[in-house]
Formats: structure tokens, sequence, C-alpha cells
């Protein structure tokens, strides 16, 4: 192999792992987020064990459902409706929680997912599918139960 | 007939009295939108958390501010994860954030008359396991019977040990961050 052979190999060796590199830090970069709806679900449960659950073992309830990344467990959660409202953010918010419980699961949809919120109505039973960020608690300070938060939330089929 | 003539005008006078009532009381506030801004020559950076629940207390101005913190959503998925990871604001292990103050002038606020009233905060904000006093300057607006709070103040992440020793996010993150806060209020 002549001398300018093997430098024509290790040229193109050299730009293809550049490239490589660069595509690996450019799409770690703007990797999307995870997609909720997409992903398949983790947990099935209902809003009155869900939120049982976190009363009385909430470490431990935190230790199984959330991620150190916040990329936290897909929940199917059955429960319900209280009440539809509309955040800040133009997002439904759907309250699933049987009269008697202490608190609830507050799921909030998305603009792509909106529209499947605004069929439901207070006192159907529906099932729920999005990503959860925090347990049901009791908070001295608020001297309010606070309800699971579930979010990127669509309606199960 | 005159019994009932009489009854319908004690409910109407008890639905009048009920529906003008003045807000007053404990108020709490299950919308509320809560943001960051991280300013750099490099680059800007916001979060938005709309799952923060609140409450206020009209007669002694007491507020407090209950934050789920993996709810903050940035526009890039890798900086979330960098966020909510055991290096910066581990959310797994401190999954909540708080804060506990008062309202110091809160006498000057009148609930019951539409109206803009600015505010002194003061408190405690709770971050992992650090807790450090904060002073803020908000807004009260009263308008038909809806109270809404807004409040910007900044904080210094190294008071929260949250700090950035190396690469990309010690460059491109801002020692001090602003935090915007906008809650919408209804009696309990």
């Amino acid at each position: 192999m002549t001398k300018k052979k093997l430098l024509k190999i290790g040229l193109i060796v050299f730009v293809v792992g550049l490239i490589a590199a660069v595509s690996l830090v450019m799409y770690m970069f703007n990797k999307p987020h995870q997609n909720v709806q997409d992903a398949a679900v983790d947990f099935t449960t209902s809003a009155t064990d869900l939120v049982a659950e976190y009363l009385s073992e909430p470490e431990k309830a935190n230790e199984k459902y959330l991620d150190e990344e916040g990329n936290s467990k897909i929940m199917a959660v059955t429960g319900k409706v209280n009440s539809i409202t509309k955040d800040m953010n133009n997002q439904w918010v759907v309250l699933l929680k049987e009269e008697d419980d202490k608190a609830g699961v507050s799921c909030t949809f998305s603009a792509a997912t909106n529209s499947s919120a605004e069929k439901l109505f207070v006192g159907q039973t529906v099932t729920i599918k999005g990503v959860i960020r925090s347990g049901a608690a009791y908070d001295e300070d608020l001297e309010l139960y606070e309800n699971v938060i579930i979010e990127k939330c669509d309606v199960l089929k | 007939m005159k019994k009932l003539s009489y009854l319908f005008f004690v409910s109407a006078a008890v639905i009048a009295l009920a529906a003008f009532r003045p807000v007053a009381g404990k108020l709490v506030s299950r919308n509320a939108h809560i943001s960051f801004f991280s300013h750099t020559s490099l680059e800007d950076i916001t979060a938005n958390n709309y799952k923060v629940v609140s409450t206020l207390e009209t007669s002694t101005g007491d507020v407090v501010f209950s934050v789920p913190m993996q709810s903050f959503e940035f526009e890039k998925a890798l900086m979330q994860e960098h966020y909510n990871s055991k290096d910066f604001l581990n959310t797994k292990a401190f999954p909540k954030a708080k804060f506990e103050g008062k309202i110091s002038n809160i006498s000057t606020v009148n609930f019951s008359q539409d109206g803009t009233y600015a505010v002194d905060v003061n408190g405690n904000m709770t971050i992992k396991e650090t807790t450090k006093p904060v002073i803020a300057k908000g807004t009260v607006t009263i308008k038909e019977g809806k109270v809404n709070a807004t409040t910007k103040f900044n904080l210094v992440l190294a008071d929260y040990e949250v700090a950035f020793k190396k690469g990309k996010p010690s460059t491109n993150i801002a020692k001090e961050i602003e935090i915007t806060v906008h809650a919408d209020y209804l009696p309990e």
C-alpha cells in the first residue's frame, strides 16, 4: 500500500468519525422529549388505589414511579371525572377522584390531546394515560391534600 | 300564599348574599404558572410549570406555594434530564419545592373592591434540603371577585447547592435565575 493510499484511507476514516461524532452530539442536544402517548404503559391502576398507595407509603411510591432524569413511569389511571378545568397554558386538566377519597389524580392534557378531554363529562368513568410527575400527600402548610399529578395525558381508547 | 312569598324572599336574599359575598378567608390556587429564566451570553433558558398549588390567607397574609419539581418543562429534552438529575435538582429524591411566607402589608389589600395592590412578600424557600429567606415585590389584583397574584424575584442557585462546576452547564446557566409567578385564587 502506498503512503498516499494510506493517507487517503486515514482521512476518510477521520471524516466519517467526525461526522458520526457531530451527529451524535447534535442528536443528544436536540433529542426529542419522551413521547408519552407512544410509550408503553408501565402501570395500570385506579385513582383510588394510586392515591392510597401514596398516602400510606410515599417514599416507596416515589421510588417505584419517579425517574431520576424526570422520565417517570407511564400510568394508565381509571377513575371518575370530578372536574374539568383549563390551566394557564390552555391545557385541559381532568381530575379523577371518587367522592370519598381525600385526593385524586390531576391529569393535564396537551395541545395535541385537548380535543379528547373536551368530550369528557363530570361523573363519567374513564381511563387516562400520562406520565407521573408527583404523588398525593397531605401538606401541613397548605392544610390541603395534594393530588397525584400526571401530564401529557390522553384518554385511553 | 303569604308564607310562600316570604319563603321566596328569604331564599332570594340568601342566594344574593352568597353570590356577592366578598372574597375572604383562605383562598386556594390550583391554577398557577411558575417559570424560570436564565440568561447568559451563550444561551437563554426558560422552563415552565403549570401544576403549582398555592394558598393565600386573606386575614393574615400567609402565603404558601408547593411546586412539583418534575413538572418544569424545558424546550430541550436533554436540558430537562440534566435539571432533574442527581447532580442538579435531584427531583426523584426531592419531588417538591416549597415557599412559605407572608404578605407583610396584606391590610392594604381590599379584597372586596376591584383594584391592583402592590404587596411585599417575605418568607422561606426550600429547594432540596436547603431553606433560604426570599424577599419579593408582588401585585395582587382583584377583579370581579377573582383574585390574582403575581411576583418576580431572583434566586442564586448556589444558595441551594445547585452548582455547576464543569462543562456546558457551568457556562450556559446563569448563577442567578429569574422566577416569575402567576396564580389565580378561588375561595376554598
